[in-house]
């Protein structure tokens, strides 16, 4: 099977400033990536390389088997890219947005209507953009991502500031896409959304990637391997034990648990947040 | 380029303008308004005459002419030099005085010896008026009394004569009303794109099938469309393809193509409608000074004919006004042409490369 989406030692300057230096990448199909890291860092420059709006100083893209940039136009084809500015033609109503990309795509005779049904948007088709909420936008700008079924989707902070529902639909519309065989590259600040979404995650900072891997290996690597229980021994006295689970970990949370009311208890495996600190030295805010 | 495509993003690219309530709003104002103002004259002309001057015996009292108020001497060998002058609008001469050469001796022997004078057809008899009263003048100071008789002939017009066939100062108005409409729609071609560039809607586009040259073509392509079709029915509606409506119609044409390619300039540079405004305004106030120079008889500047609108309004004038035929706007057109090639080209590169940064 072809490798959806691969980037090999892609670089790119904005003049004197190196934007990204050395970026290696490789997407499978049906598989998702989380590309992780602070404002700044890379991550938009490599996302319009892979995508063809900007040239790499160096290195190699190959979306679908095919070369970027000199098969551009076909690649453009059979990707689908939802960027962080709500670029939506506001003048026009949500089926004419998406109609008039069907367009571009080659499509005819396109109904926007099941797109729309999915991302909730059924009954507001007619209505122009402009009157559209924040969070109804950026659920226009996920159906106008999908509309020509695209093999490869690249989404840049899809969720950012939306209102909890909304975040919801469009993890669903991803994890949906993924499962369908689509390859996601996937641009977010939010941890927690990139830890339920990734099969992989790549922390990016200052152009370069950090480390690659799947979140449950970093988690197990750059954590520890235990427990922390809080009991409740008496009406006075509660009891917190941080518990190793190799060696003789089962026995001991099992005296832990019987000990006492169990209040909470949480594994002490490292956030991806931790991890990034880790490996940047600062958190995704800095 | 795909044609499909280009059609594609023009189709949505008038949607997006009949959305538009300010673009519909400058449209009708356009198309309706313009129109109505057509009466509107011009209040202001250059009183200084340039007159050319054959002078045999009376040399020494043009001299003095010089510092009278409102005249401006220049001589020459023979009638068919100041003729030529005169004809090719050389040191912006509106009429030539040839005097004969026994003007002097004939005046004060009451002998018909007449000055003759040479106009064009663009100038006004407001003029042949003041040149009667300066040959007077010059015959008062050699004779020291009135001259007997009448001293200037008839005058000979060079060029078409349009006695009794003058043009309107209405007339006179329609390149400046279509050139008003190309400037219109200029603004609303820069709105437009400014539009596009700032919400990055660009951006979703080219990342689609969709090319940079796809983009810019239908941008070219709804500018001249829309600023032709509409210049067209403005002239349509004063009359103004009543002669030589082919020419006139390429005229426009090119013309629409020229503020098309100052449009995309000005939407590359603009942030905002204000921007847009200010960018627009800047560019066409230098654009629109040909038109208000054909209200004014008299031969234009060079400065104004080196303006990249100059060929347009001159087409127009000589064409709705003199009906000149090909032969006659042909430098025009040819001038008119080379301008709207570098307007366009400057639009395409300048879009082209903001596009490509955003």
């Amino acid at each position: 099977m072809t490798t959806s989406i691969v980037a090999e030692d892609l670089r790119f300057s904005y003049g004197d400033t190196l934007a990204v230096d050395g970026v290696d990448v490789r997407v499978e199909p049906g598989r998702t990536l989380g590309f992780l890291g602070p404002n700044g860092a890379g991550k938009s420059t490599t996302i319009k390389m892979l995508t063809g709006q900007l040239v790499p100083d160096s290195g190699r893209v190959e979306i679908l088997g095919m070369t970027m940039p000199a098969q551009r136009t076909t690649i453009q084809g059979r990707i689908g890219v939802c960027f962080e500015e709500k670029n939506l033609y506001l003048a026009m109503t949500g089926e004419e947005n998406l109609r008039f990309f069907a367009r571009l795509f080659g499509m005819r005779g396109f109904d926007p209507a099941p797109l729309l049904e999915r991302v909730g948007l059924g009954d507001r088709g007619r209505d122009r953009v402009s009157e559209y909420s924040k969070g109804m936008r950026q659920r226009l700008m996920m159906a106008r991502t999908l509309v020509n079924a695209p093999d490869v989707l690249f989404l840049d902070e899809p969720t950012d500031g939306l209102d909890p529902v909304s975040a919801r639909m469009i993890r669903d519309l991803i994890r949906a896409e993924a499962a369908r065989g689509a390859a996601v590259l996937l641009t977010t600040h939010d941890m927690m959304e990139a830890d339920q979404l990734s099969d992989q995650v790549a922390f990016i900072n200052e152009g370069r990637i950090l480390t690659l891997d799947t979140p449950e290996h970093l988690k197990l690597t750059y954590g520890t391997r235990a427990v922390r229980i809080r009991t409740q021994r008496s009406a006075s006295q509660v009891d917190e034990r941080v518990i190793p689970l190799d060696g003789d970990g089962a026995a001991a949370i099992q005296q832990a648990l019987a000990e006492g009311e169990v209040l909470t208890i949480h594994s002490e495996e490292a956030t991806l947040e931790d991890i990034f600190v880790h490996f940047a030295g600062r958190g995704l805010d800095a | 380029m795909s044609t499909s495509i280009v059609a594609t993003i023009v189709r949505k690219d008038l949607r997006e303008l009949r959305a538009d309530r300010f673009f519909l709003l400058l449209t009708v104002l356009s198309v309706v308004f313009y129109p109505l103002i057509f009466w509107v004259l011009p209040s202001t002309v250059d009183e200084t005459l340039r007159v050319g001057v054959v002078q045999r015996d009376v040399g020494p009292l043009l001299e003095g002419v010089e510092d009278t108020d409102g005249f401006a001497v220049t001589e020459f060998a023979d009638e068919a030099a100041l003729a030529d002058a005169l004809v090719s609008g050389q040191g912006d001469l509106v009429a030539g005085l040839v005097f004969p050469d026994d003007f002097l001796s004939a005046a004060a022997s009451q002998q018909p010896s007449q000055v003759s004078l040479l106009v064009t057809a663009a100038v006004p008899p407001e003029v042949e008026s003041a040149l009667s009263t300066l040959v007077s003048e010059l015959a008062l100071v050699a004779l020291g009394e009135p001259a007997p008789t009448e001293l200037l002939a008839d005058p000979v017009v060079l060029g078409e004569d349009r006695v009794g066939d003058q043009v309107a100062l209405r007339e006179q108005l329609r390149p400046l009303m279509a050139f008003f409409v190309l400037m219109t729609e200029m603004f609303a071609l820069a709105t437009l794109v400014a539009a596009e560039v700032q919400s990055r809607t660009v951006t979703a586009v080219l990342v689609t099938p969709a090319t940079r040259t796809d983009f810019l073509a239908a941008k070219g392509l709804v500018g001249t469309g829309l600023a032709f079709l509409e210049a067209s029915v403005v002239m349509a509606l004063i009359g103004g393809f009543a002669v030589g409506a082919p020419i006139l119609a390429l005229a426009l044409l090119l013309g629409a193509a020229l503020v098309t390619g100052i449009g995309m300039v000005a939407g590359a540079f603009g942030r905002d409608f204000m921007t847009v405004l200010f960018i627009s305004i800047l560019m066409m106030v230098p654009l629109m000074v040909p038109a208000f120079a054909a209200l004014f008889p008299g031969t234009t500047a060079s400065w104004v004919q080196a303006l990249p609108s100059y060929g347009f309004v001159q087409t127009v004038v000589e064409v709705s006004t003199q009906g000149a035929g090909w032969a006659e706007v042909a430098p025009d057109l040819l001038m008119l042409l080379g301008w709207t090639v570098v307007a366009f080209a400057a639009g395409v590169v300048v879009l082209g490369r903001r596009v490509a940064t955003l």
